[in-house]
C-alpha cells in the first residue's frame, strides 16, 4: 500500500525493480502532500483569529509550513518501505501478505531507531499492525469483489499489466 | 495516466469508483486500527465504561475518516 496507506502490490517489484521504489515515495509524497493540505486547511482556518482574512492567511501558512513536511515524512515511510518490501520478495522469493506486514514493522522499526529500543518496538508493532489490517481488508475486499465479478479471475493470469495500469485489486489473488 | 482503458475491458471499474472503493478500504482500516489504539490510549488516561465506548468511538471516527481521506488520496493520483 501505500505505498505506505495503499496496496503494495500495483507494481511488481521483480520487472520494474528499482521504478517500484521511485513510485512508491513520489505518490506518498503527493498523497501526504494533498492530504496534508486539505487537513491543515481546516485546522489553520479554524485557529486563526476570527475575521475571513485572518482565517484565509492562517489557512494558508498551515498549509505552505505543514503539508510539505507531512509530504516528505510519507515519502520517508513509502521509500523506505517499499525498499525493504522489493528486497524481502527477492530474498524470500515469492510475494505474499507477510512480505508487506514485515516490512512496515521494519520500516517503522528504523524510522524510530534514534528514539531508542522501546520506542523502536512500539513503532515496529504500530507498522506491523497497521499493514496487517491493509493487507487484510485488501484481501476481504478482493474476495468481495470476485464474488461481485464472476468474470473476474482473468486478473490474475495476466503476467504484470503496464506499470500503474493494473487494476489495485485482483492482484492479491496470486496469494490465496 | 490511463482512465478507464486497460486489457479488462468492462471489468475496470472508473477512476470515482476507485476513489469510493479506497475510502471504504481506508475507513474500515482506520476504523480497525483506532478501535485497537484507541482502546489503549483511552484505557491509559483513565476512562472506564461508558466513557470508555465514548472515547473509543470517537478516536475509531476520527481515525477512519483521516485514513479514508488518504487512501481515497492515494487512489484519485493513481488513475
Amino acid at each position: 500500500m501505500s505505498r505506505n496507506f495503499e496496496n503494495a502490490t500495483d507494481t511488481p517489484c521483480s520487472v520494474f525493480f528499482p521504478w517500484r521504489i521511485v513510485d512508491d515515495c513520489g505518490g506518498a509524497f503527493t498523497m501526504g502532500a494533498i492530504g496534508g493540505g486539505i487537513f491543515q486547511a481546516v485546522k489553520g482556518f479554524r485557529n486563526a483569529p476570527s475575521g475571513m482574512s485572518h482565517r484565509m492567511r492562517g489557512s494558508l501558512t498551515a498549509i505552505k509550513t505543514r503539508a510539505p513536511q507531512l509530504g516528505g515524512s510519507f515519502a520517508v515511510w513509502g521509500g523506505l518501505f517499499s525498499m525493504i518490501d522489493c528486497s524481502l520478495v527477492k530474498v524470500r522469493g515469492k510475494e505474499d501478505p507477510w512480505n508487506s506486514i514485515t516490512s512496515g514493522a521494519m520500516t517503522g522499526a528504523i524510522l524510530a531507531a534514534r528514539n531508542g529500543p522501546v520506542a523502536m518496538v512500539g513503532s515496529a508493532a504500530m507498522g506491523g499492525i497497521l499493514l496487517g489490517l491493509i493487507e487484510g481488508v485488501g484481501i476481504l475486499l478482493t474476495r468481495f469483489a470476485s464474488s461481485q465479478f464472476p468474470t473476474g479471475p482473468q486478473f490474475a493470469e495476466e503476467p504484470a499489466p503496464a506499470p500503474m495500469s493494473g487494476p489495485s485489486f485482483g492482484d492479491y489473488r496470486q496469494y490465496q | 495516466m490511463p482512465v478507464a482503458v486497460g486489457p479488462y475491458g468492462q471489468t475496470q471499474p472508473s477512476c470515482f469508483d476507485r476513489v469510493k472503493m479506497g475510502f471504504m478500504m481506508g475507513f474500515a482500516v482506520g476504523m480497525a486500527a483506532g478501535a485497537m489504539f484507541g482502546t489503549f490510549s483511552c484505557l491509559r488516561i483513565g476512562m472506564r465504561g461508558r466513557e470508555l465506548m465514548g472515547g473509543v468511538g470517537k478516536t475509531m471516527m476520527q481515525s477512519g475518516g483521516t485514513f479514508g481521506t488518504f487512501m481515497a488520496i492515494g487512489m484519485g493520483i493513481r488513475c
